[in-house]
């Protein structure tokens, strides 16, 4: 019999993880900083670090009840930020809200508003059950997706319906559920290639067949999924030439050399250099020669990388998981539905992120613009995270409250 | 754990996460440990690179073979802004006589491309480039590429035509890699660019040549073509000093009626295209700009101008071959003017009772006000375009002007479908109003009359073929022919004849038609008219403002053709 009342000591592994990854970025920084013309990057990020500081201690102190109250609030309010950002935005890609010296980018602050609605929602869902309660769940999203979408920014927009969908799981949907969910998707890429759509239509058949679905939900799933499968290239053909272009360029990036695939390789030729010790602290060649792109912001890894070499990768890929891994430890202790859920949402935050951007770097993902959470430079995101990460400190604290 | 009897989301998330973890460090140790030492040595610095060869444009020459344009060994200097460190700026613009901060206002423009050299300087000569040549251990990031220097040998008489070329800058070009930028540079110019030759070499940082790159041979450039012009650059050169000698802008056509080659077309104000093709200086192009005359401007065959009494040889035509009326025929007689309704059409002068070749010997423009009233605007319109009027008569001039004939279809869009009337077919009639004919149009008109409707389509490269007549066949007929040239004889020969004056003096045998064409200030100057013997030569003089056809124009176009027959004949 568990003791139900009462808190535990904060997660010290967690702690110090927070710690190593906090010091890992502002070096990386300041490194970075040194070859940027902007200056003050560094001292910019300090503080940026300690009004971050400010919402961890916000998160950790915060009532989960309180939180679950007011999520829906929260959301409603990150939803109207974005809308504004569509007719205010300024900034690169118009992705900024400037309000005199604050700089506020509304999708960062909009992921945390997700991660609260969604689990609020499947939280509430397991009290009480509705009739298609998970189609309302998606309905409520889809406006911050929608905005995201609009910005236009593909890549976070992405990102938001992963964060989602590894929300689900936890609530103990199963990747079959998932995959249904996904699967107008699946079937429009499907279309590439008849044994791709083959491919597809089995696993499709066989989950149904699985899950014991009557004969209309089978009818449903297989036809419109065909539906969309045939369609999708007559929808391809309507698109313009530089929409296409744009689709090819996010997924291929190696396709248009001049541009993105360009910061691919040279991000690619500054991981490579690092070899097994790297090039030693503040001593990265291609970041000197202003080879490397947004090397403070999104391509902050490939500096770390290239000065560290494949040792200190290591260490910050480790240190990452071990911050995953004692989330996910606290979301699987907590006995309330939503802390569980808020918290596994932060884990699969951490996870897409480190996984897009580095997997950005070093070739293996699309460019997204996705930072490197505790590392990448930026406040909006800085304070966001540290938000998150006080959340699920305070959630690994209060496991017992129901 | 909330859902205490389901751990199976625990261990699903936690080996997700793992594999990604597990992707994630497999392409690190692949980068960094199995490439590690490649790419450690791209970052510091063997790269391949490739030297471009330019391939030689081709020469262009006139009819005689005398070359007009042709290329001469020179070099570009550029940097590559991300190499370039800018504390040897000044060392830099020393070498290349630039003012100061100028190089690093050129790297700022450029610093979004920063691995994309710019160009510094270009067309340097041997003795210029050596001394970068010497330096360049000590200033990375700055290149030098051969990029041969294009040369007009007549420049100002063949601006117009030839045009210039300069610098590529599309994506597709290689540095240093001249292209067409106006006339038939650009029109010729996939002829005349050739392709380049292309080696592949490994290079340290410093710009060294480590080896050969073996993966791939090299390839030789294969020369442009050449072309040759039918021009003839002694009637050019004669016909632009002409042409300068009035003082105001102006053009001359001078065409071989019986093979259509364009033997002369000249326009002033002229200006040097060597400047572009070595990289125009501010001063230069403020100078160009502030020229009133605009010299980049071809009056040839891009301007288009009232063809004024020239065109009465067509409207004579039209009345003749339609059978309108006869060589005989003689309306009521001239008074000086026509007033039709409640206005007033003038005439120059009160000439009395006239037929067909009066008329035109003396330029009378009432004869024509009566008797193209038995016609229509239609009908004279589609007449007027068989001879070329209204249309493009080549392919390969940049800019050629179609000019304009109107019909009741235009003047309804210009002036609304009542807005016009007969008054305006009494103006095209003599050549004004909206009519527009471009120098080159006038002269082959002059051509068609000389060959009794033969001349081909004009051209003005040597190698074209021939092509069918200008005039469609039996638009004008042999009497109408017959008529109209002893009409134009009768303007040189007859004491009453507007060019008599102009030719009293002359061993030619001309044939000509004056123009005075009315426009704000003072009228356009122009003659039209032809030669047969020593050469089958028709030719037209414009010259903008410039007064009196018969008087401006005239001397113009005599002193063009005694002075080029006489030169050939001194050969």
């Amino acid at each position: 019999m568990i003791e139900l009342i009462g808190r535990d000591r904060p997660d010290l592994f967690l702690i110090i993880s927070i710690v190593i990854l906090l010091a890992i970025g502002l070096s990386t920084v300041y490194s970075a900083s040194m070859a940027v013309s902007e200056s003050g990057l560094f001292r910019k990020q300090v503080l940026w670090v300690v009004i971050g500081i400010v919402f961890f201690l916000v998160g950790t102190w915060i009532s989960f009840r309180r939180l679950e109250e007011i999520s829906p609030v929260l959301y409603l309010l990150t939803c109207l930020l974005l809308l504004a950002t569509i007719f205010l935005g300024s900034g690169p890609a118009d992705r900024w809200i400037i309000i005199g010296p604050l700089h506020i980018q509304p999708s960062e602050i909009a992921k945390a508003g997700l991660i609260l609605m969604s689990s609020w929602w499947l939280s509430s869902l397991r009290v009480r059950p509705r009739k298609y309660g998970e189609l309302l769940v998606f309905l409520t999203i889809l406006p911050a997706i929608i905005l995201t979408l609009l910005q236009p920014d593909l890549g976070t927009s992405v990102a938001m319906i992963m964060i989602v969908l590894a929300i689900f799981i936890w609530a103990g949907y199963g990747p079959g559920w998932i995959y249904l969910i996904v699967s107008p998707f699946l079937a429009a890429v499907s279309s590439i290639h008849i044994i791709f759509w083959i491919l597809f239509m089995c696993i499709l058949g066989l989950i149904l067949y699985r899950r014991r679905y009557p004969f209309s939900t089978w009818l449903i799933f297989m036809g419109g999924n065909s539906i969309v499968a045939a369609l999708t290239p007559f929808a391809w053909n309507l698109l313009e030439t530089y929409q296409r272009s744009r689709l090819i360029t996010f997924l291929d990036p190696s396709s248009d050399p001049h541009g993105a695939g360009w910061n691919i390789i040279q991000s690619e030729v500054a991981v490579g250099s690092g070899g097994l010790f790297g090039q030693g602290f503040l001593q990265g060649a291609q970041k000197e020669l202003a080879y490397l792109p947004a090397r403070h912001t999104d391509f902050v890894f490939s500096v770390w990388a290239e000065e560290t070499g494949f040792l200190g990768g290591l260490i910050l890929l480790a240190t990452f998981f071990l911050l995953i891994w004692r989330i996910t430890l606290a979301a699987r202790k907590s006995v309330n539905a939503f802390n569980s859920l808020v918290t596994a949402g932060i884990a699969a935050y951490f996870t897409i992120h480190v996984f897009v951007n580095v997997g950005m770097t070093v070739g293996i993902m699309p460019v997204t613009g996705l930072p490197l959470p505790l590392i990448s430079y930026g406040g909006s995101q800085m304070i966001v995270v540290f938000f998150l990460l006080g959340l699920a400190v305070n959630a690994g604290m209060y496991w017992r409250e129901v | 754990m909330y859902g205490n009897s389901k751990n199976w989301p625990f261990f699903f998330s936690l080996s997700v996460v793992s594999i990604l973890f597990i992707l994630l460090g497999a392409k690190l140790i692949y980068l960094q440990i199995i490439k590690g030492e490649y790419y450690r040595g791209l970052s510091s610095q063997n790269h391949i690179r490739v030297i471009v060869t330019p391939a030689p444009r081709g020469v262009i020459s006139d009819r005689n073979g005398i070359i007009l344009a042709d290329s001469k060994p020179a070099f570009i200097v550029s940097a590559v802004p991300s190499e370039f460190n800018r504390a040897n700026a000044a060392l830099v613009e020393q070498q290349l006589e630039m003012t100061e901060g100028e190089l690093n206002e050129i790297l700022d423009e450029a610093s979004n491309v920063p691995h994309r050299p710019v160009v510094l300087r270009e067309g340097l000569g041997v003795e210029k480039v050596s001394s970068i040549a010497e330096n360049l251990y000590r200033i990375p990031g700055v290149v030098i590429d051969v990029a041969p220097l294009r040369r007009y040998h007549r420049p100002e008489d063949f601006c117009h035509i030839l045009g210039y070329v300069g610098l590529a800058d599309d994506q597709n070009s290689f540095r240093g890699e001249i292209t067409g930028r106006t006339g038939l540079e650009l029109r010729l110019n996939e002829t005349l660019r050739g392709i380049p030759g292309l080696q592949r070499e490994v290079v340290d940082a410093l710009g060294r040549i480590v080896e050969e790159f073996r993966g791939a041979s090299s390839e030789d450039p294969v020369p442009g073509g050449n072309v040759t012009l039918t021009i003839d650059a002694g009637l050019q050169r004669i016909a632009i000093t002409e042409l300068e000698q009035t003082g105001i802008p102006g053009a001359v056509v001078v065409i071989d009626y019986e093979n259509g080659d364009i033997l002369c077309a000249a326009s002033i104000p002229t200006f040097d295209p060597n400047m572009f093709a070595r990289g125009i200086t501010q001063d230069e192009w403020t100078a160009i700009l502030d020229n009133q005359y605009n010299p980049l401007f071809e009056r040839a065959w891009a301007a288009a101008y009232p063809p004024a009494s020239t065109f009465k040889v067509i409207t004579a035509c039209w009345l003749l071959s339609e059978g309108l009326i006869s060589p005989d025929y003689m309306p009521n007689p001239c008074y000086g003017s026509l007033t039709l309704g409640d206005t007033e059409f003038g005439c120059w002068a009160a000439h009395g009772r006239l037929n067909v070749v009066q008329a035109l010997e003396q330029s009378c423009d009432v004869f024509f006000y009566r008797t193209v009233q038995l016609g229509t605007i239609n009908e004279l319109a589609e007449y007027t375009a068989c001879f070329g009027m209204g249309s493009r008569l080549t392919d390969v001039l940049i800019g050629e002007k179609s000019g304009l004939i109107p019909d009741s279809d235009y003047l309804n869009r210009a002036y609304g479908n009542d807005g016009w009337g007969l008054g305006n077919l009494l103006n095209i009639s003599i050549g004004q109003g909206e009519l527009l004919a471009t120098p080159l149009q006038l002269a082959v008109t002059a051509g068609i009359i000389a060959s009794r409707g033969e001349m081909p389509f004009p051209g003005i490269l040597l190698q074209r073929k021939i092509m069918n007549p200008v005039l469609s066949h039996g638009a004008v007929t042999d009497s109408a022919f017959d008529t109209v040239t002893e009409g134009m004889l009768r303007v040189v020969t007859s004491r009453r004849g507007t060019l008599y004056n102009t030719f009293s003096d002359s061993s030619l045998d001309f044939w000509g038609k004056t123009g005075t064409a009315e426009c704000p200030g003072e009228d356009h100057a122009l003659v039209i008219g032809f030669v047969r013997d020593p050469m089958p030569l028709a030719i037209c003089v414009v010259i903008e403002h410039g007064g009196h056809g018969g008087a401006v124009a005239g001397p113009v176009a005599e002193r063009i053709l005694s002075s080029y027959f006489a030169e050939e004949g001194s050969d």
